[in-house]
């Protein structure tokens, strides 16, 4: 496993856990360190337990059974303010059924860095600001997000999520709704965020190529335990991909390193 | 500086500030209105203190009106609270069978209570308590896994809606004849004359629940995304929920043992609320107060003045005015969203 | 064959028809004077027992409360919803009732099952005689009918007397507070209103109109009679009238209680009812 040079504690660890949904199993004795600073993507067939994975990472669901730590502590020790501050998450579903602005959506990032009973004040504004810069929905601030496209409202709780200030990110599918340019754009920006900032990033994806330019590490996920793990050089295989997803591809390397998934037809 | 639109304390100051000088005004112009021409000579002016005007003025109508304000602002901001919690615009009191709950508690106190045993203690309370039973178990019922389905709102609604009504006829069909039909006529809502003291009392249960609201605003805010995701944003979404709950059954309790069923209020003015100035709840809470209060003064003036001398029930002018209105926005958001 | 099918049909059909009118039970005879009799009102079963036929009434309606042996007696429904195997339990030989809001379909239902049911209907005080002479003559004693006419009539007379002359006060009647319903003018209640002396403010038009408070304040009665439920166990619903300290009667302190259900049945306690009323709207012609 990875970490980073100077050795410091995960910023996120999972230790054996494990969840179920009522009967159904979903996550067998599963272990993982997410270095700090680092970026790690989560791949794996529908219903390997991906997306449950990252609850228990936000904190949001609690395992059944083992142990999730954030930043040294037990997640449970922290009241749901801080680990507000420290953990933002942006989840597959974003549909709102009320209708709120753009500008509006985005400060309730901000509810956990402020007093219960009171306004934003300029910092507050200056950040919604500068992330809705970030992901290009600054003109889009009057709008009502009931009346936006699932990809301009992707690029909205991305920027709510930015504007918590996270020290840790956590993202679920967060390019399905996306145009290529758009994806591009998300992918870049959280990139630098990490790069620039430190933030540690753990995020959902269903494109391997995409996973393979941007992450570092890349952890498959079959049947709720992990399959793989390591960078896209040694899991982005057809080897690896025919073992978890079952299905016959071809991978082609660039000059770059960057793998072509292609698949086999079993026709002509 | 900023060209960020947001909520500033400005914004916050002039739309209450709009709305109340506006409650005012409804409160001066409703008190001049009733099946009785008053003579304003002998309330104020020369031969003030002679014949039964004053009276009627400040002992009758006064505080009628100022009921009509309370209990209208009540159901308006419990309606946008339960909106938010059960994550659904159609929501409110009395369409997802809360107030009927309420009643149904109240009204089973009231008949099983020895009449001298401090009835106008024992209504509230058992109002308070039967809404937040009801609450509780149209939440439940509600949330399937993690989202509530409009459609399924509506319908656990109805059915609880149905249950509490059966009973509430049970109820009337055992009691003696014109006990039921005292029942009957309040279960569709008045607004009636009530002493400066219970009103003093009915303020400050009301305050006390938009005050527990306003503290959750934030909450609410979040809240309306989802559990998970009020969860994310930093909300102890059990405890939030709790306290609203509890906020919200304090003041449909306190409407219900006073009024009645009055519907539609707390349907259309939030609706109507955040069309005009948006779904922040730190301003919609207080914005819905304001406007629910001036929409029920208003009702019940009609409700009051419209047939001479003969009263109709305040929940039938809601209930006429509320429906259209109501689909009308319905429509509206329907065509947007497609 | 065709001929034999359709023969067989109506063989069935014609049997069927038979079956059914065979099976109902004949309607009673109709006796002159009937053994068993079920009241199901209040009233009548006050007018039986002052008929003397109190013995042969077996079953009284719920809230049958005089006399003292209509206590005794097992019952079968409310005045508004009688119950109709009750009745039938009974095996009456009549049964007699007041018209109510609720009761119209169990009548229907005892009288398609074979009960013989008698209604009466005192709607106004006009019709008190015929009312009671009708319930004599289904006991079968109309010569005690005639004389608890007469009775009636002499007693309520006698109340008359006391009170005629005097000023008629202006006076206000209700049974509901909140929301206000008063008695009005072409109810029973009003009109005894009226025979005990005093002039209904209540607006016309309606039997209970549903007041503003303001139209009372404005009518200034001299007396109110609160029926309203709870007025008779204590001070507590009386007192919503005193801070409208502008009316007569509040001033006067002439606000009283009262049972009007109770003490104005039309039966043959109506006079004393009547007169109680009568008590508290002239206090002076009662010394």
């Amino acid at each position: 496993m990875e970490s980073r040079a100077t050795g410091s504690t995960p910023a996120l660890a999972a230790t054996g856990v494990s969840f179920a949904y009522g009967a159904r199993r979903v996550l067998r004795d599963v272990s993982l360190d997410v270095a700090r600073g680092s970026m790690l993507a989560l791949a794996g067939p529908n219903g390997s337990g991906k997306s449950t994975l990252l609850t228990l990472l936000a904190g949001t669901r609690r395992p059944v059974s083992g142990a999730v730590v954030v930043d040294g502590r037990p997640v449970a020790a922290y009241d749901r303010r801080a680990l507000a501050r420290l953990v933002a998450v942006v989840p597959q579903d974003t549909s709102v059924g009320f209708p709120y602005t753009v500008a509006e959506m985005v400060l309730m990032g901000r509810a956990a860095h402020r007093p219960r009973l009171g306004l934003e004040g300029p910092r507050d504004v200056a950040i919604a600001e500068r992330v809705m810069a970030e992901t290009g929905i600054l003109a889009l601030a009057g709008r009502r997000i009931t009346e936006l496209s699932g990809g301009e409202r992707q690029r909205v709780i991305v920027a709510r999520a930015l504007a918590q200030e996270p020290a840790i990110l956590l993202l679920d599918e967060p390019t399905t709704h996306l145009d290529i340019r758009h994806a591009i754009e998300i992918l870049d920006l959280v990139a630098a965020v990490n790069r620039t900032r430190g933030v540690t990033v753990v995020a959902v994806l269903h494109d391997l190529t995409s996973a393979a330019m941007y992450f570092d590490r890349i952890v498959f996920l079959r049947d709720g335990e992990i399959a793989a793990d390591g960078p896209p050089r040694t899991t982005v295989t057809a080897e690896t991909i025919a073992r978890v997803f079952g299905a016959a591809v071809r991978v082609d390397v660039d000059a770059e390193g960057v793998p072509a998934i292609r698949p086999v037809r079993s026709r002509p | 500086m900023t060209t960020l639109p947001h909520l500033t304390r400005g914004r916050l100051a002039r739309v209450n500030g709009v709305l109340l000088l506006l409650l005012a005004a409804s409160i001066a112009v409703a008190v001049t209105l009733g099946p009785v021409a008053l003579d304003w000579r002998r309330v104020f002016g020369s031969e003030a203190g002679v014949g039964p005007d004053a009276v009627i003025l400040f002992r009758a109508r006064v505080p009628r009106v100022l009921l009509a304000a309370i209990v209208g602002g009540a159901l308006a901001v419990s309606g946008a609270a339960l909106q938010a919690l059960l994550r659904n615009p159609l929501a409110e009191p009395h369409l997802v069978g809360i107030s009927s709950g309420a009643a149904l508690a109240a009204v089973i106190a009231l008949v099983t209570m020895p009449v001298v045993l401090g009835q106008a203690l024992v209504a509230p309370v058992a109002a308070f308590l039967g809404a937040l039973v009801s609450i509780w178990i149209v939440v439940r019922l509600a949330f399937v896994g993690e989202r509530v389905e409009p459609t399924t709102l509506l319908l656990i609604g109805v059915i609880y809606n149905a249950f509490t009504g059966a009973l509430l006829m049970f109820i009337n069909s055992v009691v003696d004849l014109y006990q039921a039909q005292g029942v009957l006529f309040w279960l569709m809502g008045h607004v009636g004359t009530r002493e400066y003291s219970t009103l003093a009392a009915l303020g400050l249960y009301s305050l006390a629940g938009l005050a527990l609201l306003l503290w959750h605003a934030r909450d609410l805010d979040c809240l309306s995304l989802g559990d998970e995701r009020a969860a994310e944003l930093g909300v102890d979404v059990e405890r939030a929920r709790r306290m609203i709950f509890v906020a919200a059954a304090l003041l449909v309790g306190a409407v219900v043992s006073v009024s009645g069923l009055i519907g539609f209020v707390g349907l259309v003015v939030p609706h109507l609320v955040r069309l005009l100035f948006g779904a922040d709840h730190r301003l919609l809470l207080p914005a819905s107060y304001l406007a629910g209060a001036i929409f029920l003064v208003w009702a019940d003036t009609v409700a009051r003045t419209v047939l001479g001398v003969t009263e109709i029930p305040v929940g039938v002018v809601t209930a006429i005015v509320g429906a259209p209105v109501f689909t009308y926005l319905l429509r509206r958001e329907r065509r947007v969203e497609s | 064959m065709r001929r034999s099918r359709a023969w067989t049909f109506a063989v069935l059909l014609v049997s069927g028809w038979l079956a059914t009118a065979v099976a109902e039970p004949s309607p009673a005879t109709t006796r002159a004077m009937p053994a068993r009799i079920v009241s199901l009102a209040p009233s009548v079963t006050e007018t039986l027992f002052a008929l003397g036929a109190g013995a042969r009434v077996v079953a009284v309606s719920d809230f049958c409360d005089y006399p003292p042996e209509a206590t005794r007696l097992p019952r079968v429904g409310s005045f508004n919803a009688p119950n109709v195997e009750a009745v039938l339990a009974q095996r009456p030989d009549v049964a007699i009732g007041l018209p109510s809001p609720g009761n119209h379909e169990n009548v229907l239902t005892m009288r398609r099952l074979g009960v013989r049911v008698e209604i009466v209907d005192p709607e106004r005080l006009a019709d008190l005689p015929a009312a009671t002479r009708k319930i004599a003559a289904v006991a079968g004693v109309p010569d005690a009918g005639e004389r608890l006419v007469a009775t009636m009539a002499r007693e309520m007379d006698a109340v008359r007397a006391k009170v005629a002359g005097a000023p008629k006060p202006r006076a206000l009647m209700l049974v509901g507070q909140d929301p206000l319903i008063a008695v009005g003018p072409e109810s029973f209640l009003g009109e005894m209103l009226v025979e005990a002396g005093a002039v209904n403010v209540a607006p016309a038009g309606e039997a209970w109109p549903r007041l503003n408070v303001e139209v009372a304040i404005a009518a200034d009665p001299e007396v109110i009679v609160d029926c309203s439920m709870g007025t008779e166990a204590g001070t507590a619903t009386l007192e919503y009238w005193t801070r409208f300290a502008s009316i007569r009667a509040v001033k006067d302190r002439r606000v009283y209680p009262f049972r009007s259900f109770e003490a104005l049945r039309p039966g043959p306690r109506l006079a004393r009812g009547l007169e109680e009323l009568a008590r508290l709207l002239h206090p002076e012609r009662f010394r």
